[in-house]
């Protein structure tokens, strides 16, 4: 697994215009002796939330952010809007500091918040309506939202309160991206959407993508990250364990492989990208990882009756880098003993 | 200021608000009508010695004169629970409500500053303790007209006793504020406020009844609450200024605190 560092990064993934981009983010959180926060105070006893974080996002790519709970992807996306200070590195969203300049990204950005809570009291359309009027942007993608995402008028007439998790989820979908911003931070958007609406909402993200915007994209869903993301990262702990291209992560995964051959069975061993062959009464089993050319053509030939190859899938990967890192990487609590030390 | 914040600040807040008004209105009507009717009987009772002299005179109010009578009524603690309700009850969840509600997330993410959301807040808080507060006096002019006992004040000194009475629970006010930006969940923001509150009556309260504990009371906002004072024509400009002083650090503290502090993620 490679090592990324914020040169190794540069290199690799130089973008011309950067939506997102992240140098040595580092943001530390502790306990505070009162549960108030004293001005010119801060928390002791250290936890890493993130750590070192080096990221860039380009311009107009569907981008997604994946890690466990508690990895630190939360904590990204809210320093990000300004509403955690990082404790060390910087970080620039449409060109525009983190720090010095929250407010003028915020009118660039749509968010939407994992489990997002809306005003109970108004309606649908009041609380759209009161989102567009914080924006300072009119809402021109409402009317083509609603109508996607199957919020009728007299629906939006009801009271937030009388909506189920999935209606709420979709006003936080159109809040979002009513005012067509430039870039949308979204953080599980998907959840309490059923199978219609959540493809309704990757033909969303499809429009946005074609329109030149940039999606930021924080899910736990793995299938639909891969489904609609051009890159991901993927964090652990607060730091990042991997950052590729969605293609480049599943061509390097490893594929299970299941043949039955009438006759003699091919002779695998040694073929690069070839593991964990088993073979059994005509029937043979193995991975294969990266170029699938080897491994055609050393079967090429043989009187194979029945070929199964099941694709990579993102899940695989994650659980991989999860795993490396496991055993590479010093864990939380490792770390903060060393930190302590 | 944040025109749509206000506005829906507004909205969410007017039938309380209207509540409250009509409330203060009636409690203000009352207490010229308990003076004019019964002042002159609750006097002999007091002249008597049958009840103790210390209790004529409760947090700086009695029934004995119309001054002394709109004097209880801004102290009575029916008064204080009405106005409380924004005072207090607003302005603490106002951030720290909306923080636990998870509501105060999509409203940051706005391009509104924190400095901005805090200005709109405590410029609705004031807005509604004014409307409060001039409900209060509306009513006791009302009755005070009607039972013709008007002629016993002098009416140019309403609006410095409205000052007064605003500046006072604005001071509380802005108080709750700095509480509920200070905090992530309401109730330690509310605890704070209310505790403060209820200290402070209590040191003008027990320092008012009970001529031993009266070095109490210039420890007690309500004690710079002189509406029989000023309606005496003897204003004290020091109660003013610490009134406001007093509300100032509030608002200083918030505006400090506010900005700099991280939101994390609700929980």
């Amino acid at each position: 697994m490679a090592n990324y560092n914020a040169g190794a990064m540069t290199r690799r993934y130089a973008p011309l215009v950067a939506a997102i981009e992240t140098v040595g983010l580092t943001k530390h959180y502790g306990r505070r002796a009162l549960p108030v926060h004293p001005p010119f105070v801060h928390p002791t006893g250290l936890v890493r939330a993130l750590d070192d974080l080096t990221i860039d996002v380009r311009e107009g790519e569907v981008f997604g952010f994946l890690g466990p709970n508690g990895a630190g992807k939360s904590t990204m996306i809210r320093t990000l809007l300004g509403f955690l200070h990082p404790t060390a590195g910087r970080a620039q969203v449409l060109g525009l500091d983190v720090v010095r300049k929250s407010v003028e990204i915020r009118r660039r950005v749509g968010y939407l918040p994992g489990g997002v809570a809306l005003h109970d009291s108004l309606s649908g359309e009041d609380q759209l309506d009161y989102m567009a009027a914080l924006s300072s942007r009119p809402p021109v993608r409402r009317a083509d939202l609603t109508d996607r995402l199957e919020l009728p008028e007299r629906t939006l007439k009801r009271r937030v309160r009388d909506y189920s998790r999935g209606m709420r989820q979709k006003i936080g979908i159109v809040q979002a991206l009513q005012h067509d911003p430039e870039l949308a931070i979204l953080d599980e958007p998907t959840e309490g959407l059923d199978p219609l609406m959540q493809r309704a909402f990757y033909e969303i993200l499809d429009d946005l993508q074609a329109a030149g915007r940039t999606v930021f994209f924080s899910s736990h869903v793995l299938s639909e990250v891969e489904r609609v993301c051009d890159r991901v990262a993927i964090i652990r702990s607060g730091r990042l364990v991997a950052l590729e291209e969605i293609d480049t992560l599943l061509a390097h995964r490893k594929r299970d492989v299941e043949m039955r051959v009438a006759g003699g069975l091919p002779v695998l061993a040694g073929v690069p990208g070839v593991t964990a062959i088993v073979e059994m009464d005509g029937r043979l089993t193995c991975h294969v990882e990266g170029d699938m050319g080897p491994f055609m053509r050393a079967i090429a030939g043989f009187p194979i009756t029945d070929l199964t190859i099941e694709p990579a899938h993102l899940e695989e990967a994650f659980l991989e880098y999860y795993e490396d890192a496991e055993a590479n990487a010093p864990g939380p609590a490792v770390a903060r003993q060393r930190e302590a030390g | 200021m944040n025109g749509p914040l206000l506005r829906h600040t507004w909205r969410a807040n007017r039938l309380r608000l209207l509540a409250v008004c009509i409330a203060l209105y009636a409690w203000g009507n009352l207490l010229p009508i308990i003076y004019s009717q019964f002042g002159a009987a609750f006097r002999d009772i007091f002249e008597q010695g049958i009840v103790p002299e210390a209790f004529a005179n409760f947090g700086g109010g009695d029934i004995f004169s119309l001054a002394g009578s709109i004097a209880l009524g801004f102290i009575h603690p029916i008064a204080l629970i009405l106005v409380s309700v924004f005072a207090v009850g607003f302005t603490t969840s106002a951030v720290a409500g909306e923080r636990q509600r998870g509501t105060l997330e999509i409203l940051l993410s706005r391009p509104v500053s924190r400095r901005k959301v805090y200005a709109t807040l405590l410029i609705a808080a004031l807005m509604f303790i004014a409307l409060a507060t001039t409900a209060f006096l509306a009513g006791v002019l009302t009755s005070s007209t009607v039972f013709e006992v008007m002629t016993e004040i002098d009416l140019s000194l309403l609006p410095l006793v409205w000052l007064n009475g605003f500046l006072m629970f604005s001071s509380f006010a802005a108080i709750g504020l700095a509480a509920s930006v200070s905090f992530d969940r309401l109730a330690p923001a509310i605890g704070i406020t209310i505790a403060i509150l209820l200290v402070s009556y209590f040191l003008e309260i027990i320092g008012s009844l009970w001529p031993d504990a009266a070095f109490l009371q210039p420890y007690s906002l309500f004690h710079y609450l002189q509406t029989r004072a000023i309606l005496m024509g003897e204003a004290d400009p020091f109660a003013f200024a610490l009134l406001g002083a007093v509300a100032l650090v509030a608002i200083a503290w918030a505006l400090i605190v506010f900005p700099r502090r991280d939101l994390a993620a609700p929980a």
